[in-house]
């Protein structure tokens, strides 16, 4: 059998809360700087949480300067466009007439299809009274929108973003709830090892922050309810943590074989060496107390990468600041960290940028990327009664430096999906 | 280190198993028909392939009917009636206890999903009418009208995860959420996680229900629907119609599935999977995409063009698809494309279920060596001429199969199986 290729990241491009690229995020993390307020984007005023962590002054049309194709993006597609763009500049490569074909792409993608004035629309002609009527759509003012039609599809993003950078090779669109993008990047990781690719576009968008994603998520009631203090409502593995708060936006990554990418003389973040993909089968909201599930994905990934759970140096955690999920990946980060447990440095960076659905896993991938490159553990921010049910080496008060060997990120959705990266140090990989 | 299938689900208009639907397809009988599911005696597109089973007969567990969606249902059934005929819990009841944990996490599960729908969304229309246009007043009075559970009863992800819960496959997963592409790349992806040893048998689903009001509205604009049969390759084909349905199978190591004793239905050969970079709706005219794809499944499978016995086509009947779907078969096959035929006539379009379901029916045909008609074919499209496609049956010409599926997004997936036991 053929020695398994090895996988690089050599470029990033993130647009979250807390800022409008990479560098600006990252500078954020690092300083602990939250992105949380009372949501402006709708009139949330009304709803039992009434914050949350928005994309700030994001300018849409230099995101898509193609305005035929800007009509086409929803808010989260422009996300998408804007942090993939700036993973290909960052990397210094992209498809060509000559490469296109072996460009391959996935995506973690959003659920949310349609927009909340589609539905005023629908409503206003279907079911002035409630009751659905479908007659209603036969109406002759009802203005039938192909684009809204076209930008609601599930592989919508899929569809323009291959199109748009020329990406004719493998292309994939995954939903796990939480778990989606680093889901995503796991199957590229596959795929790219499978020789189905010589490079790939891969990376999570999302954005819920409408009236009827938040309307999900507070019918759950998931989300942190401190609308008094927006700043601190997302605090993961605090003993007061009473929540999430719902974030937007997108990370994209681009993915190469190692050894054409040294050739090239690319700059190398880290390499993408492991992956590990479990199904808790226990609830649909919950992981189960004992971490099982995650457990079996952290091992796998840790195995999958070559490593011991000795070399992880920092975890990026899935650490939404619920309570039951905290307890239960402390739980499971004890069980495969053994008495390195001590060692590890752990944040999640929802305490800063809130959750991001099916975009977290990926920008969480390109956080992973910086702290190898910097050698810092970005602070979990927040932390002020440590839940000692949460018994793990948690980054308090500020970031810290460390040489990172390699970094281990958890994601874990509604439904059961684990998904959890391993990330190497450039300097480590022989 | 050849992977099988040892289990068959499907579900749709025509039938709720795999022999029902290939005995109906057979005997030139189609689902499509005037719709019931909605009043659509005004509209201009008046058909569609329903599924009428009833879903008690789909899921028995009927608290689970509240907290799940339709498609979710056709997907449960399905992939309950696959791990059933696989007998892999009966197998796993008799191991060693020691040894089942190790069995669960290596058994994964992949789906392909339709996802969001516009249905899921008119829960909202009785509180946007007692809101009366006011959002403050449509979040203070959302905990009175909407089901506590409205957002996870419209996950995408749903049949994964109680398809999990149900057989305690713990291993490998994903949703794959890519249109029409979902159902077919679910079964390419689960065999390559096989091959790779990331797991030892896998569930493939492909679920949908795209069928409902705002899509058939939606595509009609588009000029893609049909408003009577669905007539593929046709020289007066009109456009698809939809139909809805879930099939799913079982793979797993040909080693393991003679050491259990159980029926092989068939081997997976190979995959290919390519995007035209198109955009949403647009096809390339010169079938690169459709090309490229059988050719990578070929190099996949290592077979030659001249082993493939029959192909299943998308054919899903509109214009364009067709046109350069047949290009690009004769691309890669020049005068010699062997037997032709597509089930979208009969099955209506299954949408994130059609590929999937193209696959256990072609199975299904190799392994009665019948290449099933096209019923309402009535003359084929000079345009596309020659063509092997044909009214009444044909015979397949080896014992491998190539299934063709395409989608919104550029999405061309080719995928390659032979018949059992040759």
């Amino acid at each position: 059998m053929n020695p398994r290729r090895k996988i690089a990241i050599t470029g990033i491009g993130m647009v979250t809360p807390v800022g409008n690229d990479a560098p600006s995020t990252w500078s954020a993390l690092r300083a602990g700087r939250t992105g949380f307020g009372p949501i402006q984007n709708f009139d949330a005023s009304g709803f039992t949480t009434c914050i949350g962590a928005e994309v700030k002054n994001f300018d849409a049309d230099s995101a898509v300067r193609d305005r035929k194709l800007r009509k086409f993006a929803s808010r989260s597609h422009r996300f998408a466009f804007a942090a993939a763009e700036e993973a290909f500049a960052d990397a210094g490569i992209r498809p060509e007439n000559s490469t296109a074909e072996r460009w391959g792409f996935s995506v973690g993608a959003g659920m949310m299809g349609f927009t909340f004035d589609e539905l005023k629309n629908v409503h206003k002609f279907c079911a002035p009274d409630g009751e659905f009527n479908s007659d209603g759509l036969m109406h002759p003012e009802f203005s039938a929108d192909p684009v809204a039609f076209c930008r609601s599809q599930t592989n919508a993003a899929l569809a323009l973003l291959t199109h748009h950078f020329n990406i004719r090779g493998y292309a994939t669109a995954v939903h796990t709830a939480c778990a989606s993008g680093g889901q995503a990047i796991g199957t590229a990781l596959k795929a790219m090892r499978r020789g189905l690719c010589d490079f790939m576009l891969v990376g999570g968008y999302d954005s819920m922050l409408n009236p009827i994603g938040l309307s999900g998520f507070c019918l759950l009631g998931a989300l942190s309810t401190d609308n008094e203090t927006p700043e601190r409502a997302s605090r993961p593995f605090d003993l007061t943590r009473n929540g999430f708060v719902l974030g937007e936006g997108a990370g994209f990554l681009v993915l190469e074989n190692w050894d054409a990418a040294e050739k090239r003389g690319a700059k190398i973040y880290a390499e993408l060496a492991g992956d590990g993909n479990t199904l808790s089968c226990y609830r649909i909201t919950d992981s189960p107390p004992d971490g099982d599930g995650p457990i079996q994905a952290m091992e796998q990934s840790i195995s999958d990468a070559g490593i011991t759970a000795g070399e992880i140096d920092y975890v990026n955690a899935h650490g939404t600041s619920t309570q039951m999920n905290d307890k239960s990946e402390c739980a499971g980060l004890r069980a495969v960290l053994g008495a390195h447990v001590e060692n590890a440095l752990v944040s999640s960076t929802k305490s800063c940028m809130g959750h991001l659905i099916a975009a977290a896993g990926a920008v969480e991938a390109c956080v992973c990327s910086l702290a190898i490159r910097d050698g810092i553990a970005p602070v979990n921010a927040n932390l002020e009664t440590p839940d000692p049910e949460c018994n793990v080496n948690i980054v308090r008060g500020k970031s810290q430096p460390k040489k990172i060997r390699a970094a281990l990120s958890n994601s874990l959705g509604f439904g059961g999906s684990n998904s959890c990266l391993v990330f190497r140090n450039p300097e480590e990989v022989k | 280190m050849s992977i099988v299938f040892t289990g068959f689900g499907a579900v749709c208009g025509v039938g709720k198993t795999v022999d029902e639907i290939f005995d109906a397809i057979v005997n030139g009988r189609s689902a499509i028909a005037p719709i019931t599911q909605f009043d659509a005696a005004k509209w201009p597109v008046r058909v569609a392939a329903e599924c009428n089973v009833e879903n008690k007969i789909l899921v028995a567990d009927r608290k689970l009917h509240k907290s799940i969606s339709r498609t979710d249902l056709f997907g449960i059934y399905a992939a309950d009636m696959a791990v059933q005929q696989s007998s892999l819990p009966a197998h796993r009841e008799k191991m060693d206890a020691a040894l089942v944990p190790k069995f669960n996490d290596r058994s994964g599960i992949i789906s392909g999903s339709g996802g969001g729908t516009y249905r899921s969304s008119y829960d909202y229309l009785p509180l946007l009418t007692t809101a009366k246009g006011g959002l403050q007043q449509f979040g203070r009075e959302l905990g009175n009208t909407v089901n506590p559970m409205w957002l996870l009863k419209n996950l995408p992800n749903n049949v994964l995860c109680h398809v999990g819960i149900r057989h305690n496959f713990k291993g490998t997963n994903t949703t794959i959420t890519n249109q029409c592409a979902g159902g077919i790349m679910a079964v390419a992806e689960s065999a390559a996680a096989i091959r790779a040893g990331e797991a030892d048998r896998m569930t493939a689903i492909g679920h949908d229900s795209p069928f409902e009001p705002e899509t058939v509205f939606h595509y009609h604009q588009l000029g893609l629907l049909s408003d009577d049969a669905l007539r593929p390759f046709d020289r007066d084909r009109r456009g698809t119609v939809f139909g809805e349905g879930a099939a799913a199978v079982v793979l797993e190591k040909s080693d393991d599935a003679k050491a259990r004793g159980v029926k092989i239905f068939g081997e997976f050969l190979g995959s290919g999977c390519v995007n035209e970079a198109t955009g949403i709706l647009d096809v390339r005219p010169d079938g690169d995409g459709v090309s490229r794809a059988i050719e990578i499944a070929l190099a996949d499978a290592k077979i030659s063009r001249d082993e493939i016995g029959m192909i299943v086509a998308h054919g899903n009947g509109t214009r364009a698809s067709d046109a350069s779907e047949a290009i690009g078969v004769r691309r890669v096959f020049g005068e010699k494309i062997p037997p032709v035929t597509g089930f979208k006539w009969a099955c209506g379009h299954l949408i994130a279920a059609s590929g999937i379901t193209d696959l256990v029916l072609a199975l299904a045909a190799l392994q009665k060596k019948i290449v099933p008609g096209i019923a309402t074919l009535n003359s084929n499209d000079p345009e596309i001429a020659p063509f092997p496609i044909s009214q009444t049956a044909q015979t397949p010409r080896g014992d491998r199969a190539l299934v063709i599926c395409r989608g919104f997004g550029g999405m061309n997936v080719a995928l390659i199986v032979r018949a059992a036991n040759s």
